[in-house]
């Protein structure tokens, strides 16, 4: 092997995969009424890009030399949409064996060549936050993905400026899959809360041990041996560092109550209700505590802590001030948010801008990158999408989206076969069109822990 | 206890060997003891090395090892002389990672105070203190099967979980020697998850791999902070950190297994992040990241086996749609690109091995040709097979060539081995000599008989088979149907009692040589059985296959019509 070990060491250092530059377009968006979200909006205006900066925003701009113009009279202009709760693009959604598997990083499997990815942007979303699954207490650490489709590297896909966030579940998913299923806390809600406690208190220990070592290690004559490793331990003391973003699948109003009582006594801030299907009755305490609540317009009742809700949710959550936003959890519902989004304005009266916000600003901020997407700004990336009709219309239909200002979706050359990847060995079928019920993953991967009660409570859906 | 037995088992082995010696020298009942250990084959074509072109030569060697070769050699008295004169000689096929006669040992019982969520490692597929050595089985029909195709050593992959064990490197010799070259070459691992235990999924399995490394690490520093100061608390190294310690030593690589091009870049980022050596094995679809895999410099084992062209042959002619055609054409176009997969490593400069695991022996030299006719030279498939296996394996100074000095481990074919014509006449590994019936061509002045120019097989046949799990048989049917055939296979059904049937499909009937193959399922997978014999009369007499199962004897006799 001593040849081999020789091959190998002359080639480490040569950054076989030093991160590729992910590509930057430049366009000019000319004549479009520029819906900017957090500026108003604007007639007739035209957006300069360059270098996947979105460089100016005015009347009569032109291009410089190389730089293609696309004519957007009569159309609409608005940020790419973000998701804040998605499973496209990842092989693996739970890794559900743990009541908390925290070390487990979903960016390990982000499959770039998921064409979930295509018919995201074909619906204007440039981002989705690619979380893990819901069947744990904490759950791995999401990634935050940008829409470059026909990327072959995972790594091109994964915003790599965006900050880390984690998966946390409370309420049914976690102890139906430990406690009833596997007979191991958390079985109850007091289960989930007290699983959440002493796993941070066992966080604070490792920290403790880790720092105890570190300054004993350089001194003459050590005694102290290193203590044992544990990224799931470290992951959570970087929680409690404000390092990680908490996202929270959360139905009632109590345990939403709770995780925020645990937080304060934790002094976590960085906190995100996900669903938060009863925030409404909690909106004062969300708007005050958390970084807000990631909502569905109005999909609830498959299963029973999700029965007591409300279209209106977003609407009052906003309307109290907590940062409100509106997510799919689905391959099928990404691709029509900005109908999703409408929704609040049928229920709840938002004006334009706040509905559209739910889509862009609101999530861009959940997720820690509103200083980089999620509004039409000079500065920010150009994640855009050219709508025709107004995006809050029920006619409105997504024309071109843009990721860094390199077109990933255009209506016009939208081949119909789309797949990066295609198997020697697959046999073709006839394509039949049928509405898939199973749409939705949160708790996929998890069959396995559900064998001690098959059946019993299982529904359709598992959010 | 269970790896304690094995090991018992193994000593047993080597002593019962000695003493059938000491019996030996006296008589040799069986009468299966060798005359002698030195060996000629004089006056063969020889290839000594990829790229060498062939010489008339004569190859001596003794006891496994080659004495001399060249034109010039003399034979010392009490040699055996194998004429070679229409014969051609090549160095023996080097599998790069392989499992042929291995088998998993069984999981302990789980303990009572199991927890799913923190199982012992053992259950958790996390055994990096067993070998490959402990689960080889030199006796095994997979093995004989893959010296039958050419191969001469294996570097063997433990079976298991995510962290299977170190994997060693045998030669095809004897059946009744342990045939090791070295143990401990590498450390196996993959992204198999464990079923309802953590870690479950490969995101779960990349996680626990980072974490047995770092404390693998850690477990050193303890010890050696143990060994130099007193007042440390007493290292409580577990067997998986022991296990895994030549691998943080950088004295072993890590060998794993990523058949798909993001399990390579899975394999690459883990260790790019925890720098330990790395060699790939087993990839499949690769064709993306050859200027990855070039820059790297990280040595890579590419599947024998190619996919099978059911898909392309289902593809129907007539009476589909555009878009149907555009599908087809999708397919057909990532079926060629894989068969090119491998001369685009060549054309990229990368000096790659292959892996036998879950390849079908009987299909190797055929799969090579396959690659060969879409563009590989046959110089870089017979250096895959030889030279690069043993530079990536280390082992160079013994084997991948026919040289003074080396292991007497080659191939005796009737032709060049890469021609569709050639057969393999004899294999030498270790020194033993292995021959095999060479079959004679039915003539029609380009050596191939067309489909319909066999001989009648039209009838029902009984057949018997046996297998490791004993004797078992059923009916086959063929019928004539234009040109050629179609059929059924009755068999024991897996799944319960009484008997399944199957369509039998891709008959081919060549001379008196009939091949054929049936799908067999088994738990919701379909098997695929491949079935080749020879009919002399109203027998057939062959071999009955299944990928990573090996093959078994099977005989038939035609029932009716009787002739």
């Amino acid at each position: 092997m001593k040849k081999l070990i020789y091959i190998v060491a002359a080639f480490l250092g040569l950054g076989w995969n030093a991160q590729a530059q992910t590509p930057k377009g430049s366009v000019l968006i000319k004549n479009a009424t520029v819906l900017t979200v957090t500026q108003g909006n604007q007639e007739n205006t035209d957006v300069l890009v360059q270098d996947g900066i979105i460089k100016q925003i005015g009347k009569n701009l032109s291009a410089p030399s190389g730089v293609t113009t696309i004519d957007a009279s009569g159309k609409y202009l608005m940020p790419g949409i973000i998701d804040a709760h998605s499973h496209v693009a990842l092989d693996v959604v739970n890794e559900a064996s743990s009541p908390i598997t925290a070390e487990v990083r979903m960016k390990d499997v982000v499959n770039p060549f998921e064409v979930g990815i295509y018919r995201a942007l074909a619906g204007g979303v440039t981002i989705s936050h690619a979380m893990h699954g819901s069947a744990n207490v904490v759950g791995g650490q999401n990634a935050t993905l940008k829409h470059r489709w026909g990327a072959k590297d995972p790594a091109d896909i994964i915003m790599q400026d965006a900050p880390r966030t984690i998966k946390f579940a409370l309420g049914e998913n976690p102890t139906r899959v430990h406690g009833r299923g596997n007979g191991i806390q958390p079985r109850t809600r007091m289960g989930v809360e007290a699983v959440l406690r002493n796993g941070f208190n066992e966080a604070i220990q490792y920290k403790k041990a880790w720092d105890t070592y570190t300054s004993a290690k350089s001194q003459k004559g050590n005694t102290t041996p290193p203590p044992a490793y544990s990224e799931r331990l470290q992951t959570l003391a970087d929680i409690l560092d404000g390092k990680i973003i908490i996202h929270c699948h959360s139905y009632r109003a109590d345990e939403i109550y709770m995780l925020i009582n645990v937080a304060r006594d934790f002094g976590i801030k960085k906190l995100v209700f996900q669903h938060t299907n009863e925030g409404f009755k909690v909106a004062p305490e969300i708007a005050e505590y958390t970084m807000g609540a990631s909502v569905f317009a109005d999909w609830w009742a498959y299963k029973f802590e999700v029965y007591y809700s409300t279209a209106f949710n977003a609407a009052i959550l906003h309307r109290n001030g907590a940062i409100t936003s509106i997510n799919s959890d689905s391959a099928e519902l990404i691709r029509h948010l900005y109908h999703e989004a409408a929704k609040t304005q049928r229920y709840g009266g938002l004006t334009d801008d706040e509905a559209l916000a739910m889509i862009t600003i609101n999530p861009a901020k959940q997720l820690g990158i509103d200083d980089k997407v999620g509004s039409i700004e000079v500065g920010k990336q150009a994640d855009l999408v050219i709508f025709e009709e107004h995006p809050l219309s029920s006619y409105a239909v997504p024309q071109m989206t843009f990721v860094d200002g390199v077109k990933y979706f255009d209506i016009q050359e939208d081949k119909d076969d789309q797949r990066q990847l295609v198997a020697a060995t697959e046999m073709v079928e006839p394509i039949f069109l049928r509405a898939d019920e199973e749409a939705h993953r949160c708790m996929q991967d998890v069959d396995a822990y559900f064998e001690a009660f098959q059946g019993a409570f299982l529904e359709e859906h598992h959010h | 206890m269970k790896k304690s037995f094995l090991k018992a088992g193994l000593l047993g082995l080597l002593v019962a060997g000695f003493f059938i010696q000491s019996a030996n020298a006296q008589s040799d009942p069986t009468g299966k003891r060798r005359v002698t250990g030195t060996y000629a084959i004089t006056n063969a074509t020889l290839f000594p090395s990829p790229g060498q072109p062939g010489t008339k030569s004569t190859v001596l060697f003794k006891d496994g090892i080659i004495l001399g070769v060249g034109s010039g050699i003399s034979i010392p008295a009490g040699t055996q002389v194998i004429p070679g004169d229409s014969l051609f000689i090549y160095p023996g096929f080097i599998d790069g990672a392989g499992s042929m006669g291995i088998t998993k040992p069984k999981d302990p019982e789980k303990p009572k105070d199991f927890v799913s969520s923190a199982p012992p490692d053992e259950l958790a597929g996390i055994t990096p203190w067993r070998t490959a050595v402990d689960q080889f089985d030199p006796a095994s029909s997979e093995v004989d099967d893959w010296r039958k195709a050419g191969f001469t050593i294996s570097h063997l992959i433990p079976d298991g979980g995510m962290i299977p064990g170190k994997s060693a490197i045998l030669v095809l010799g004897d059946g009744k020697s342990t045939n090791l070259i070295r143990a401990n070459t590498a450390m196996a691992a993959n992204f198999r998850g464990s079923r309802g235990m953590y870690p479950a999924t490969a995101s779960g399995v990349m996680a626990k791999f980072r974490d047995v490394y770092q404390n693998s690490t850690l477990a050193l520093e303890h010890e050696s902070l143990f060994a130099s100061n007193a007042g440390v608390t007493r290292p409580k190294v577990t067997p998986t950190q022991s296990g895994m310690a030549p691998v943080i030593q950088k004295q072993i690589p890590v060998i794993f297994e990523a058949p798909k091009e993001l399990e390579i870049r899975r394999a690459m980022a883990l260790q790019k992040e925890l720098g330990f050596n790395l060699i790939l094995t087993g990839l499949e679809n690769y064709e993306h990241l050859i200027p990855v895999l070039k820059s790297s410099g990280i040595p890579v084992l590419v599947q024998l086996s190619l996919p099978d062209d059911k898909a392309i042959k289902a593809q129907k002619e007539d009476g589909v749609t555009d878009a149907t055609q555009a599908q087809y054409a999708r397919v057909k176009e990532a079926y060629e690109a894989v068969l090119k997969q491998a001369a685009k490593l060549e054309a990229a400069g990368i000096p790659f091995a292959f892996s036998t695991s879950g390849a079908k022996s009987g299909d190797a030299l055929k799969n090579l040709r396959t690659m060969i006719e879409n563009g590989l030279s046959e110089k870089a498939a017979l250096a895959a097979l030889t030279t690069n296996a043993a530079s990536i394996l280390g082992i160079s100074r013994i084997a991948g060539s026919v040289e003074k000095g080396k292991l007497a481990n080659f191939i005796v074919s009737t032709d060049s081995i890469f021609n569709e014509d050639a057969q393999i006449k004899h294999v030498v590994a270790d020194g033993y000599i292995f021959d095999y019936e060479v079959k004679k061509k039915t003539s029609n002045g380009n050596g191939t008989t067309k489909p319909g120019e066999g001989i009648s097989i039209a009838g029902v046949w009984e057949y018997q088979t046996e297998s490791p799990a004993g004797s078992t048989g059923g009916e086959l049917e063929f019928t004539q149907e234009g040109a050629g055939y179609q059929g059924s296979i009755t068999y024991d059904d897996p799944s319960g009692s009484g008997k399944a049937k199957a369509p039998v499909k891709n008959i081919s009937v060549n001379g008196n040589q009939i091949t054929f193959e049936f799908d067999v399922n088994a738990g919701g997978t379909d098997i695929t059985v491949t079935v080749s014999g020879e009919i002399n009369g109203t027998t057939m007499d062959g071999t009955m296959s299944i990928a990573q199962f090996g093959s078994f004897p099977l005989t038939a006799k035609l029932a009716s019509p009787s002739l």
